[in-house]
């Protein structure tokens, strides 16, 4: 990146809608002039203190672990805060930035995720840990750990949920994050309900419904991988009672040493 | 806008995160059935999650390699050997980490609830990353004399805050998500509620309690270079002094030694407990100068200053000298992508740096507030020097100030503290709920009054934009209560302080609508930097020594004749902070006042 191109003013257009005043959403254009390093998040910042008090979005952590600041960024779902706007720029010196899609608004890049919440505390993100608790740490193995896929970095941001194309036809599917939770806690070794949680992905707005389109894991901004979690939650369904015979095996020996 | 559909609970907490969680869900769980949390962001967003390198407690389950060195590989200790660590080391290690300002009885306590709160994170299933047998890992330390980080990765604060919410909604913990509390109500000496904004449709509501917790977090944005959220805006400490609580140690801010260049954000001291390097413009390993024994390892206050000094005598990187390098090339490629992979991930996003091929810039950031709210250890709010409390105020985490960090704070010990204290504040609440505690009547009306406030804060048609403000703020903050302070500069800060709270009585909002109004609740938020930033400097002035992270230059000796004490703030009746003093709490005869060298 040149010094030439740090100084460019470049435009900024926001989708902009209050339901108390606007009849429909519009699209608003700021202009700025880049700094070294700017964000996205960083360009919303400046127009907002500066120039337009009203623009309205999610924002916390400011480097991608809170989950915030999830949105529509030149047409793909992603974190404001971890995308240089250098690089969006590049056409026509202009950005264009809305909400995630499919949820409703409440103002600006600020979207209502009722359902999203709701999914999630559907298939039940809590352990479900077995009777007999030992005195120090369950053992659990590095392989067991490295099985999870990161699933548990999981940020809960809805990059993916606002990306996947069964979502923006069928409210009630329960979304790549959910299922990514249900993953992570099937396939935790001290995790005792395999049966009921297959149960309720295995529902008619669940497994079922992922057509493998992928946009999950293109949006996801930690790398994960939702389609693989479905994809292991569909094969465990259907092997159902072998694989609760396993766990059951397993959890007799969760609070052994595990052998080298 | 004002609502005045009073609502009422048993017990309020405000803040999501691992303190105000674990209050509520202890409190839940102990009978108490009424419990709500009020969090200004989503509950998931709070700030404990950006913690990263992991949480301190003794667990033995590892042990450096015999015959390595201070710096050499660990391995899991074989069931019946030796034990490497102890109570009493941990708790040395955080006294003389607190450079003799914390309180050792709280100490004492931290440090031995310190295994079953990790091990209770773990039976809550939490993933943490294993040694080979599968037990819980641990990592070295700043600060640490034994591996005790127990770590997940380096997203351990991160996968903490998850499970933990998660078993707060098991227990059926009421959250109001998205609410601004503007308002903590306080008369004769009891809490009664707070007053909030419902973000969403901009109306302000009292909400009563018999008990107020506050878990709200610490203030570094305060500062221009923070690894803190926007959201840390220090408005529990502003709200608590507002309403007539002391603020205890306000002074001692921890810089952070390996903020990402320019940015701030935090690259884990991991880095270096995993055998990072901190390396001048020369090349140099420059830590051997400062803190030969420990070297990178040594606290944070010290590694700060030393990178200070090294930025100030020219041997800084980066354009404008103002950088460190930060080498961990030779950890290799396959221990970053394990152990690292969150900070690499930033390195490469913010910095266009990969660490596993190149030295990653780093700067020293505002990171953590040692001081906040004074408490028992039992998170119950301190009225005074004396030790009377205010009755049906809690208070845990990083806005609270037991002491246990004194005046400087080792790293994982905070996602510990606020375990610990959040949960201890939980069974203390729901004793003090169960024991009879009164619903207070709260008198006048407090809706109306802090409605009327915002009405005049939307019709205050001025001519200054509150972000010129709070970027004065941060630059006054940053360069002149920073690492190295004097009297010049913190005179000449709190002059500048008072002109700023002069200019915010002229400010313009440009957002008047009631529908999530953002630019509402930052100006409040602005107000909340200028009125403890104010308390910061009161109290830096008056300590005229150097202790942990308060280091001035013209008084550079600690001086525990004088100074071995905390600083109260009272706001006064002209909105001054009124400076008083606090025994610190010692064992004279296990762990004496010593020098402090690393």
């Amino acid at each position: 990146m040149s010094n030439k191109d740090i100084q460019r003013t470049v435009t900024v257009s926001i989708q902009r809608f209050n339901p108390d005043v606007d009849k429909k959403p519009y699209m608003q254009d700021y202009k700025i002039k880049m700094r070294p390093g700017m964000t996205i998040l960083d360009a919303l910042h400046e127009i907002k203190t500066h120039q337009d008090g009203t623009v309205t979005y999610r924002r916390s952590c400011r480097h991608g672990i809170c989950g915030s600041c999830a949105m529509h960024i030149n047409g793909r779902n992603t974190l404001a805060c971890k995308t240089p706007i250098i690089n969006e720029v590049e056409k026509d010196d202009r950005v264009t930035i809305g909400p995630l899609p499919y949820l409703p608004v409440i103002k600006d890049m600020v979207v209502d995720r009722t359902s999203f919440w709701e999914q999630y505390l559907r298939v039940k993100p809590w352990l479900i840990p077995p009777d007999n608790i030992p005195e120090l740490e369950f053992r659990m193995s590095q392989e067991e750990v490295k099985a999870l896929h990161d699933a548990e970095a999981c940020i809960m941001c809805g990059a993916c949920y606002s990306s996947c194309a069964v979502i923006g036809m069928n409210k009630k599917y329960l979304g790549p994050h959910a299922l990514l939770k249900a993953f992570l806690r099937v396939l935790d070794p001290r995790d005792t309900a395999p049966s009921e949680r297959l149960e309720i992905v295995s529902q008619a707005d669940g497994v079922a419904r992922c057509h493998t389109i992928f946009n999950c894991i293109d949006a996801c901004p930690k790398g994960l991988n939702p389609t693989q979690a479905i994809e292991t939650l569909r094969k465990l369904a259907q092997k159902r009672q072998k694989y609760e015979e396993a766990k059951r095996e397993r959890q007799k020996h969760l609070n052994e040493p595990i052998p080298s | 806008m004002q609502n005045s559909k009073v609502i009422t609970h048993d017990v309020i907490v405000v803040g999501a995160g691992l303190a105000g969680t674990w209050a509520a869900m202890t409190a839940a769980e102990n009978g108490v059935k009424d419990v709500a949390v009020l969090s200004k962001i989503h509950p998931l967003r709070s700030h404990s999650g950006a913690a990263q390198g992991g949480i301190a407690a003794v667990l033995n389950n590892v042990r450096p390699v015999a015959g390595t060195g201070p710096r050499g590989p660990l391995e899991q200790i074989p069931p019946g050997d030796d034990p490497v660590d102890s109570f009493d080391l941990h708790m040395f290690d955080t006294i003389k980490g607190s450079d003799w300002l914390g309180d050792q009885d709280a100490i004492e306590i931290m440090v031995k609830d310190a295994p079953g709160i990790v091990i209770q994170y773990e039976h809550m299933g939490c993933v943490f990353s294993r040694t080979p047998d599968g037990r819980i890992g641990q990592r070295r330390f700043g600060g640490h004399s034994a591996p005790r980080a127990n770590f997940s990765a380096d997203r351990t604060g991160h996968v903490l805050l998850h499970t933990i919410h998660e078993q707060a909604l098991l227990r059926n913990v009421k959250f109001y998500s998205e609410w601004y509390v503007m308002d903590l109500i306080i008369e004769e000496n009891i809490a009664r509620g707070v007053v909030a904004i419902n973000v969403l449709t901009g109306d302000i509501h009292v909400l009563r309690a018999k008990a107020v917790m506050f878990g709200t977090g610490g203030y570094g944005q305060a500062f221009k270079v923070t690894s803190n959220a926007y959201a840390n805006t220090g408005d529990g400490v502003a709200l608590a002094y507002n309403a007539g609580a002391p603020l205890m140690d306000m002074e001692f801010v921890q810089f952070h030694p390996t903020g990402l260049y320019r940015h701030g954000f935090l690259m884990t001291e991991a880095c270096r407990g995993e055998g990072g390097y901190l390396i001048n413009k020369d090349g140099d390993r420059f830590m051997s100068k400062y803190a030969p024994d420990k070297m990178e390892l040594a606290p944070r206050d010290l590694v700060s200053r030393s990178e200070q000094t090294e930025i100030n005598e020219g041997r800084g990187v980066m354009e404008d000298g103002q950088g460190i390098f930060l080498d961990m090339r030779h950890l290799g490629r396959a221990k970053i992508l394990e152990r690292l992979p969150e900070v690499r991930d930033l390195a490469i996003a913010f910095a266009h740096t990969d660490p596993i091929d190149e030295p990653v810039p780093i700067q020293p950031t505002a990171h953590y507030s040692m001081g906040g709210v004074p408490t028992t250890v039992n998170g119950e709010v301190l009225a005074n020097a004396n030790g009377d409390l205010i009755t049906g105020f809690y208070a845990a985490g990083e806005v609270s100030c037991v002491s246990v960090h004194g005046a400087n704070r080792l790293g994982t010990n905070s996602l510990l503290e606020a375990s610990v204290f959040g949960r201890r504040a939980g069974y203390a609440i729901a004793e003090f709920i169960k024991g009879g505690a009164k619903l207070y009547p709260i008198s006048g009306d407090p809706a109306k009054k802090n409605a009327d406030y915002v009405t005049s804060l939307f019709n205050n048609d001025g001519d200054e934009l509150v972000e010129d403000i709070v970027q004065d703020l941060k630059n006054t903050m940053t360069d002149k209560v920073g690492i190295f302070r004097n009297d010049e500069d913190l005179k000449s800060a709190m002059a500048d302080i008072h002109r700023l709270q002069q200019r915010f009585k002229n400010i313009r909002i440009m957002d008047k609508s009631s529908r999530f109004n953002t630019n509402l609740s930052m100006t409040l938020e602005a107000k909340n930097l200028l009125t403890f930033s104010e308390v910061i400097v009161a109290g830096a002035l008056n300590r005229k020594e150097s202790r942990g992270a308060h280091s001035r230059t013209d008084y550079p000796k600690r001086d525990d004749e004088n100074w071995m004490k905390h600083t109260m703030a009272h706001k006064d009746e002209d909105g001054r902070p009124q400076l008083s003093y606090k025994d610190v709490t010692l064992y004279w005869d296990r762990f004496p006042p010593q020098e402090r060298k690393y």
